[in-house]
């Protein structure tokens, strides 16, 4: 087999794995609940930098200010754009080592981005529903994709610099 | 160049093209971004509309007991079902509205990715990319239509439907794999199978 389907089908079997085992209760309960709120009360300790009207609660972001919140949930959470980018990086040819320096990397890179989402929605939610809704359902749905596909483009070349990966490597 | 030689081949004295950057591919998609969105807004009745066909095509091979028929409204399929309501309107039959954009904002991205790339064969790219995110989309309706009748309904609907717990379950899977998943990530994954000369030369400039 030719290095891209492989390539192709060890990525959507991890894909499918990752996210099987994501909707599971238990991983549900102890991992995507507290990581979700952890994305909430980090969205809103970067916004009460500059807004002082900011509370959370749970995966609640509101302000004092009016009656606005959001919650934040699935897809939202950066969980499901984090599973993409691992089980890509696992599934091309690398070192161990480099995987996991990617994954942890390139995962703080995608949490990065998605608080961006996250308070960027939170204001423009107040601003003007009709443009929270495109940007919200269709726009920064495409943005967070677009950086899991550069964070692993860039972790590619990286890991390719690093050692000498056999020619089929490259999912040409 | 003529039609007949290879791509590749060059005379002597021209420049040889230059290798991608990261920083400049994603600049340009970018850029692409919201010509693709708004491209893909507008025309999306007509983008949608084998979508649509798709739905109707498994509705009737699947669920013909449950889909009586499906409507487009610009990007919106309404299925009207053969399942009663409820108390509320016991003469009356269900319908579910489902917005397809929802699951089709792939395209514009795999448009954005296709133009940023620019290869010689873009249009080719961008047709195949379409081809096969319609199909995507489809799983995307059709799997919102069956979350809402099996479970989002209440269960006097539910009940009508005759799916089983395991199928419900099934159903919630499709949901969120075709919702969190699939619209978002086959684009993706179409463009990087498409373009591997494209992802073989961001790599390359890198490791000069």
């Amino acid at each position: 087999m030719t290095a891209m389907p492989r390539f192709l089908l060890v990525f959507v079997g991890l894909l499918a794995l990752a996210f099987g085992l994501e909707l599971t209760p238990w991983a549900q309960a102890f991992l995507v609940t507290p990581w979700t709120d952890g994305v909430a009360r980090v969205s809103g300790a970067l916004m009460r930098m500059f807004d002082a009207s900011i509370t959370t609660t749970g995966n609640v972001i509101a302000t004092t200010r009016s009656a606005f919140a959001v919650a934040i949930e699935a897809g939202c959470n950066g969980v499901e754009a984090t599973l993409v980018l691992a089980a890509a990086m696992l599934a091309f040819p690398a070192t161990w080592r480099h995987r996991l320096a990617g994954i942890v990397v390139g995962a703080a890179a995608v949490q990065l981005l998605n608080v961006v989402r996250v308070v960027s929605l939170f204001y423009l939610g107040q601003w003007n529903q009709q443009v929270f809704e495109w940007a919200h359902l269709y726009v920064w749905q495409a943005l967070i994709m677009l950086d899991v596909l550069i964070v692993w483009v860039i972790w590619v070349r990286i890991a390719g610099r690093h050692e000498s990966l056999p020619d089929d490597a490259q999912p040409a | 160049m003529a039609r007949s030689e290879p791509m590749t081949t060059q005379t002597a004295d021209a420049p040889a093209p230059r290798a991608p950057t990261v920083a400049g591919f994603t600049l340009r998609v970018l850029a692409w971004l919201p010509i693709a969105f708004a491209v893909w807004y507008f025309a999306a009745p007509v983008l949608l509309s084998p979508v649509v066909l798709l739905l109707r095509g498994v509705a009737w091979l699947g669920f013909a007991d449950l889909v009586r028929g499906i409507e487009q409204s610009a990007a919106i399929a309404t299925f009207v079902t053969a399942l009663r309501p409820g108390d509320i309107a016991p003469r009356g039959v269900l319908t579910v509205d489902i917005n397809l954009l929802l699951y089709a904002f792939g395209m514009p991205l795999f448009a954005a990715l296709t133009f940023a790339a620019h290869e010689a064969d873009w249009k080719r790219h961008l047709a195949l990319g379409y081809v096969v995110l319609l199909p995507c989309a489809a799983w995307g309706g059709l799997a919102d239509f069956l979350k809402n009748v099996a479970i989002t309904a209440g269960p006097a609907v539910a009940a009508q439907t005759g799916f089983s717990a395991w199928q419900r379950e099934a159903i919630a899977f499709a949901f969120q794999f075709g919702s969190l998943i699939l619209p978002a990530v086959a684009p993706a994954v179409l463009w990087v199978a498409l373009h591997g000369r494209f992802v073989a030369a961001l790599r390359h400039r890198e490791r000069k």
